[in-house]
This record gives C-alpha cells, sequence and structure tokens, in this order.
C-alpha cells in the first residue's frame, strides 16, 4: 500500500518524518487496534477496523485484532521455519533481540536476579524469538502468544522437535489476543521480559495497546520491542523494494502508514508515571553481511526499543 | 591420522553399507526402537585430534560447558595415549607441523599445558629448494622483514613439531580434567539413521546412532570427525570431491649425527621438491628427525623393503643427489649404501644448506600411506557438521592437515557458542551457516595452493623449471614478500 492511500498518512504524527529509512523485514501476526496512539486523538477514520471481516481468530467482544492481518500470516504459516525461506530475515535478526535485552538487563540500574527468568512474548509467530527464549540457561519459562491459529500450529509442531523446549512448564504457547490474556493478581506475578517484535508496525492504535501489555510487566521487568520507523524510505524500501521488486519479503507483509517513530514512542513513556531507563538500538540489514548495529538509524529505519518497569 | 570408525552392517535388513547410509530419510521400524535413545546436545564421532579439540573446547568455554556432550571412538583411548615416562630415544612417527595459530587455540582451551613439552620441537627457520634447478628459498623470522621496525614481540617460532599421540594425548588430558563428557571408547557406530516421530517428541530430523554396545543417542547436533572416509558424511549425504595423487607419502623417525647447523637452539625444517614428490626431514628434540617423503608407490614399497642402511642411505642420498640418480637407485634391488657413498663423493654438495646427515632409522618407524585429495561439498547440514579429515584430506607437503583440523574444532566451538547465546538450536542449518563460511573458503585456498605446489614441482624439465626456479628466487630476495608468506604458514593474518 502506498502511503497516498492511506489517510493514516497524513495524521498528526506525520511531523516525525525524518530521513530515509530502511527495512526489509518481513513481520510478524498483528495484535490489537483500536484508535491510534491515544495522544494522537485527531480523528481517522479507522480503515482496518472490521471486526467482522473473519471469524477465523479468536475475537472477544474487546478484541481488536486486524483479521486482514491474521489471514496473511495464516498464509505465510508453512514457510516459516524454513532457514532460506520468507522468514529467512526475521531468523537472522533474532540474535540481536537477545543482544539487546541483555544490554538493558546489564544497564539495570538496580540488582535483579539473572536467573529464572519469566518471559511473556506477544504475536510470537512461528517461535522464532519464544523457542530461542526459553534454550536460554536464564530462562525459567516463555509465555508465548498469537491471535494467528495456523502459525501457532507451527509453532506447537516445531516445539516437538526439541527436548528441551517440551519440558514440562518450558515453552506454553496460547492462542488468545493479550486483551484476553488474564492480567497478573499481583504485579509481582507478571513478567521479567514482556517481548513485542516486529508487532508494533502491525498494530492499527500502538498506545492502547501497549496499555494493554504494560501491566503483565514485573516491577523491575523489562518491555522490549522493535518496529520500523515511518518514513519515505522505509516505504520506498520495505513497500517497494523488498516486496514489490526483489521479493525477499512476502508481498502484502507491511502497511506502512502503521510504522511508529522511535520519537513517538520515547515520547509517550516519557508521560508514564512507574516507567523509565529507555533504551533504543537502530539497526540495519546489509545484504552479505546481515543485521549490523547503526547508531543514530533508530531515527529513520529498524529499531530496538525497551522501557523498564520501576520496582 | 584420525582412526576410523569402522561401522558394521546392523541387521539383516541392511546388508550394505551403501544401502545402511544412503537412504537418508529412512526411518527406523518401530520394532526396532524399543527404548527411547539417550537425548544428547553434541554428539562427536572420532576421537582424533579434532573431534578431542572440539569437544575440550566446548568444555572449556563457560558458555558451552552446560551442553551434553558424548564422544564415540572405535579404539581404546587408554592405549593410544604416551605414557608419562616415555623415553626420549624414540619418536613416533606420526608427527605434525602445528602452527603458531592451533598451538595457541591449544593454549586457549587448556589441553598445551597438559602435553609433554620435552617431545615438542620448534623450528625457527626453513630451507626449501627445488630439486631439479637447485633454486632456493630459506625461511627465517630475520630475513623475512616485516615492512616495518621489528619488534621483540614478534615470533622466532615457525612452527612445532609434536607427534600427533602427544596432541592426542594433551587434549585426552585436559578432557579428562574438565570432565563431563560421555566418552564411549572401544565402541563402535553400527548404523545412523534419523528418529522418530512419537507423540511427544519429534525426532525426525535427529540423527539416532546405534552403538556397538548397545545403546542409541540422539544427537542435536551429530559431529563427525571420524576421517576422510567418515559415516557420518556419508550419512548426512554430503558428496566430498577429489582424486588420489598415485604417490604415497613414505613417514620415518630417523637418527642424525647432530641436533642440527643450528644447534638445540635453532632448529631447522628442510624440503626439497623432487619431480616424484618432495622429500622433507622435519626436526624433533635432540639428534632427531622426522621424514615425510612423497612419491610413487612402487618408490614408496621400495623404500620399505630396504634394509635400515640402505634406507638411511637413500634419505641422505634424497637431498643430494640428481633426480636421475635417484631413479637409479630405486631400481636396485639393494646394495644402495654402497652405491650412494660412491656417487656422492663426485656430486658436489654444500653441507651447510642440507640437512645434516641420517645415520640410522627408527626400527620398525618406516611405513606409508596414500595421498589423496578431497573436499567435502560443504561442511554442515541439518544437525550435522564436518570437522578435520572428514571434511577435507589435503597434500601433506605444506603440513597443514592437522592445523587445517585444529582450526575447523575452533570455528566450531565459537559457531556453537555464538548458537548457544543467543538461544538457537545448535544443530539447525541456520545456526551452523556461519561455521561452514568460516572455514570453507580458506580450507579450499589451502587446498588448492598445496595442489597447484605439487603439480608445479611434478614437472622435470621445460619452461616450467625456468620460471618456478625465477619465482623462488625472486619471493627468497624480497623480505617484505617472504614475511608475508611466512605469517600465512604460520597461521597469522
Amino acid at each position: 500500500m502506498k502511503p497516498s492511500d492511506s489517510l493514516r498518512a497524513i495524521r498528526p504524527i506525520q511531523r516525525h518524518l525524518t530521513t530515509p529509512s530502511y527495512r526489509l523485514i518481513p513481520a510478524r501476526p498483528a495484535q490489537a487496534q483500536a484508535p491510534l496512539f491515544a495522544s494522537a486523538t485527531t480523528p481517522v477514520s479507522p480503515i482496518r477496523f472490521s471486526s467482522t471481516a473473519s471469524s477465523q481468530p479468536k475475537e472477544s467482544s474487546k478484541s481488536t485484532v486486524d483479521p486482514t492481518e491474521v489471514s496473511h500470516f495464516n498464509a505465510l504459516a508453512s514457510s516459516w521455519w524454513d532457514p532460506v525461506g520468507p522468514s529467512r530475515l526475521l531468523h537472522l535478526m533474532n540474535p540481536l533481540r537477545h543482544t539487546f535485552i541483555s544490554r538493558c538487563r546489564a544497564a539495570s540500574s538496580s540488582v535483579s536476579s539473572n536467573s529464572n527468568l519469566r518471559y511473556l512474548d506477544i504475536g510470537c509467530g512461528g517461535g522464532i524469538f519464544a523457542e530461542s527464549a526459553a534454550r536460554l540457561a536464564h530462562t525459567a519459562s516463555v509465555t508465548a502468544i498469537d491471535p494467528t491459529p495456523e502459525v501457532l500450529k507451527i509453532a506447537e509442531a516445531h516445539k516437538r522437535r526439541d527436548p528441551t523446549l517440551a519440558a514440562p512448564g518450558k515453552l506454553t504457547y496460547i492462542n488468545t489476543s493479550i486483551e484476553d490474556l488474564p492480567q497478573p493478581k499481583t504485579p509481582q506475578e507478571g513478567y521479567d521480559i514482556v517481548s513485542l517484535f516486529e508487532v508494533l508496525e502491525h498494530v492499527n492504535a500502538p498506545g492502547p495497546f501497549l496499555e494493554h501489555i504494560m501491566p503483565h510487566v514485573k516491577p523491575g521487568g523489562w518491555l522490549v520491542l522493535s518496529t520500523i520507523s515511518r518514513t519515505w524510505t522505509s516505504w520506498l524500501v520495505t513497500n517497494v523494494m523488498a516486496e514489490d521488486v526483489l521479493g525477499i519479503v512476502p508481498k502484502g507483509t507491511h502497511d506502512w502508514a502503521k510504522y511508529v517513530n522511535e520519537s513517538e514512542l520515547r515520547d509517550w513513556f516519557y508521560g508514564k508515571p512507574g516507567w523509565g531507563e529507555l533504551k533504543t538500538m537502530g539497526v540495519m540489514y546489509v545484504p552479505g553481511f546481515g543485521w549490523k548495529e547503526v547508531t543514530g538509524s533508530e531515527g529513520w529505519g529498524n529499531y530496538f526499543f525497551a522501557v523498564r518497569r520501576a520496582e | 591420522m584420525p582412526p576410523r570408525i569402522p561401522c558394521r552392517a546392523h541387521r539383516a535388513a541392511c546388508p550394505t553399507p551403501a544401502v545402511r547410509y544412503g537412504i537418508r530419510l529412512q526411518r527406523r521400524l518401530a520394532s526396532t526402537s524399543a527404548s527411547a535413545p539417550d537425548i544428547y546436545d553434541v554428539v562427536c564421532v572420532g576421537g582424533g585430534p579434532a573431534g578431542l579439540s572440539l569437544l575440550a573446547g566446548l568444555k572449556a568455554s563457560p558458555i558451552t560447558n552446560g551442553l551434553k556432550v558424548a564422544l564415540i571412538e572405535g579404539q581404546d583411548l587408554q592405549k593410544n595415549r604416551l605414557p608419562k615416562d616415555a623415553s626420549l630415544d624414540s619418536f613416533s612417527n606420526r608427527c605434525s607441523s602445528l602452527t603458531p595459530a592451533s598451538m595457541r587455540n591449544l593454549q586457549e582451551i587448556g589441553a598445551w599445558r597438559h602435553a609433554n613439552a620435552a617431545r615438542i620441537q620448534p623450528y625457527q627457520e626453513m630451507q626449501v629448494w627445488d630439486g631439479v634447478s637447485d633454486a632456493r628459498i630459506s625461511f627465517d623470522w630475520d630475513t623475512a622483514r616485516s615492512l616495518g621496525p621489528r619488534t621483540p614481540t614478534q615470533p622466532t617460532t615457525i612452527a612445532y613439531m609434536i607427534e600427533n599421540v602427544n596432541t592426542v594425548s594433551a587434549l585426552l588430558g585436559r578432557l579428562e580434567e574438565l570432565g563431563g563428557v560421555d566418552i564411549f571408547a572401544s565402541t563402535k557406530v553400527d548404523a545412523i539413521e534419523l528418529g522418530t516421530d512419537t507423540e511427544q517428541l519429534d525426532l525426525s530430523s535427529w540423527p539416532v546412532l546405534s552403538l556397538s554396545n548397545g545403546k542409541s543417542l540422539a544427537a542435536r547436533l551429530l559431529v563427525g570427525a571420524d576421517g576422510a572416509n567418515s559415516p557420518v558424511r556419508t550419512f548426512a549425504g554430503i558428496p566430498s570431491r577429489g582424486f588420489d595423487y598415485s604417490r604415497h607419502g613414505v613417514v620415518a623417525t630417523l637418527n642424525l649425527s647432530s641436533p642440527g647447523w643450528g644447534g638445540p637452539d635453532h632448529k631447522i625444517a628442510y624440503q626439497r621438491f623432487l619431480p616424484s614428490g618432495p622429500i622433507a626431514m622435519l626436526p624433533m628434540p635432540g639428534n632427531f628427525a622426522t621424514l615425510v617423503w612423497s612419491t610413487t608407490p612402487e618408490r614408496a614399497a621400495k623404500l620399505k623393503s630396504l634394509s635400515p642402511a640402505d634406507f638411511t642411505a637413500m634419505v641422505n642420498a634424497g637431498f643430494r643427489l640428481s633426480p636421475t640418480d635417484l631413479e637409479y637407485l630405486h631400481t636396485l634391488p639393494s646394495g644402495q649404501a654402497e652405491e650412494i657413498a660412491w656417487r656422492e663423493k663426485h656430486t658436489p654438495t654444500n653441507e651447510r644448506g642440507l640437512p645434516v646427515r641420517v645415520t640410522d632409522v627408527q626400527g620398525g618407524s618406516v611405513a606409508s600411506f596414500p595421498l589423496r585429495m578431497r573436499h567435502a561439498d560443504t561442511y554442515t547440514g541439518e544437525r550435522v557438521a564436518l570437522v578435520g579429515d572428514a571434511a577435507h584430506t589435503i597434500h601433506p607437503l605444506a603440513g597443514q592437515g592437522l592445523n587445517q583440523g585444529q582450526g575447523d574444532a575452533a570455528a566450531l566451538v565459537r559457531t556453537i557458542s555464538h548458537a548457544v547465546q543467543s538461544g538457537q538450536d545448535i544443530g539447525s542449518t541456520l545456526a551452523l551457516e556461519s561455521y561452514n563460511e568460516a572455514r570453507y573458503a580458506e580450507n579450499n585456498a589451502m587446498l588448492g595452493v598445496c595442489d597447484k605446489l605439487h603439480r608445479l614441482y611434478s614437472v622435470e624439465s621445460g619452461p616450467v623449471v625456468g620460471l618456478r626456479s625465477l619465482g623462488l628466487r625472486a619471493v627468497n630476495a624480497m623480505g617484505p614478500l617472504k614475511g608475508f608468506f611466512m605469517s600465512r604458514a604460520a597461521g597469522g593474518v
């Protein structure tokens, strides 16, 4: 979809349009929707909102899962674990996610436990990150959720190929949206790491979506995400080059207008009491070399973002 | 040379090895897998220098020492160890020239200090010359000046001569110290097949090994360190291409008249390119040296049949007499010693440029093996990685075979370590990609260079002899260029 096709391309956050960007990554299943960022209150036509379009995914009355996204990822499910398939760029990016999480945890201002960590992976897809997190020595358990039933079937089948992951309680997949996941009874029952990788760009209303997620983070824990900045070059690279011209990312994976800029996230979390220690890391895919950290590129390309809940 | 792991035909249903390993997707019948296999992260087949180095590397690192690993070796590992009080009056005929890079890796994984240091001989100089034209190149760190001023930290050692049994014993000593490896020695691999998909687990991508002791092991990552005829490579369906040189390498342990022209502290390695192949004498401690003489199978057989006196004389002649003289000497049934004594009187030589005279050959140390060039199409498959001779077999003229295996092991440890840190499945093709990338091109280049050198020096006459001699002399005159070659040979950058 071209930016001009969408009314959302001209919404207020357009003021954040910055320098060229770079984006080649195939994406993960989407999650919620609703009004966009809570702060971006300008009326915008709810283009993607059509809760009756499909009955395939689990949808509660309040669920805002986008059926278009769900059917897109259903179609991609079978190739999720093919190392040279459409998800290759995601596989290649996965080690960087752990690098980023380690960096956040190492920089924590207080001493938090370094073992028996509990992860919640939202929009887990075929389980690329969830499996890898479950294999780490310091991990107690991983709960991974996704509203797309077909990819979760793939995830469950792939999990059975590894006895480490098949151990009871190590890795649990749940076919649900974040809104339907029961919230922890007390904050201490939350997760040490809540991850949201390559999901935000598929969400219609990032603000309310994040509000749903935040109660799941344990005090002292981290909310970690990765996504793409919304710039003219990111549209050119991800929608035109990667999907239409080169074909290295499945067509229809990205809706440029949904991309969220790092500065928008930063501003949004500054307004949230009890959240801080913001961290970012800009990354870029260089063909032939893989994913590389590029300082400053969070302003115009793929980036990681983390925020910590106060203890 | 890594021990071969014999793979006997298992069960009547699979009568030939080709059938046993050739059918990749063959599933075990339910009736044959009554008991579930033991699950391992890494199963290494072959306890030679490459396999042991890999295991020691994994266990020495805090990142990977939590992995559950097993070693399967067909021979009795204890029997193959160097006795602590081994006499310095006798040396094994299987020696390698360990590069400083390989030595550093053995230090890093904590194995080097387990080696018997008295039996290791560093050498500081290398003399290489053309047997047809006598064009010569000498390598030592003094003449091989780098472009900048020489610093005291620069090495003086080109490489370390070490018996393979010493390397293996050092690695076994280190593994014993580290612990945590399930070692199945004197145990054969009867079969390797893919696992089954049961209700709880889907092991259909996991190699399952049936051992001669009745055990069955499932491997997240199966490492083939099982030599040139690697059954693991066959299981993975990875073709290995190459050719035989129709040359044999004759090895022997030699007694010399003295420690050498440079004394005990400046040892020299010698290599003379003859049209039938290079003859090399590499220094060992004291008055000992090891011989590697690459030659035709007929001449190798002749050399092996000679009396110790005639064999000794032939080695001395190999570094001194003309290719024509040598050709004639190989046709004599016996009496080479007298014939050579007479001919040497009439052949002017500069003894200072030649190895000191061989006085005797250690009894029972003369042996030979066929020379081959082999390279597997890839080093990795799903849940399979190849190291050492299983991946490549090289012409021994540059002494790189064992070093390549050590380089493979170190690179595979790095790859596994990175995969563990990022939670990857260490057996997945994606996780193993970096190992293949790190090693394939480098090994291929080394295989190619050694092969080309072999071909270049097989030529007896014509313009090639003149050109190669010119090239050798030119390189010899240029210090920095020589320094570049030497640091490459030493495994540096």
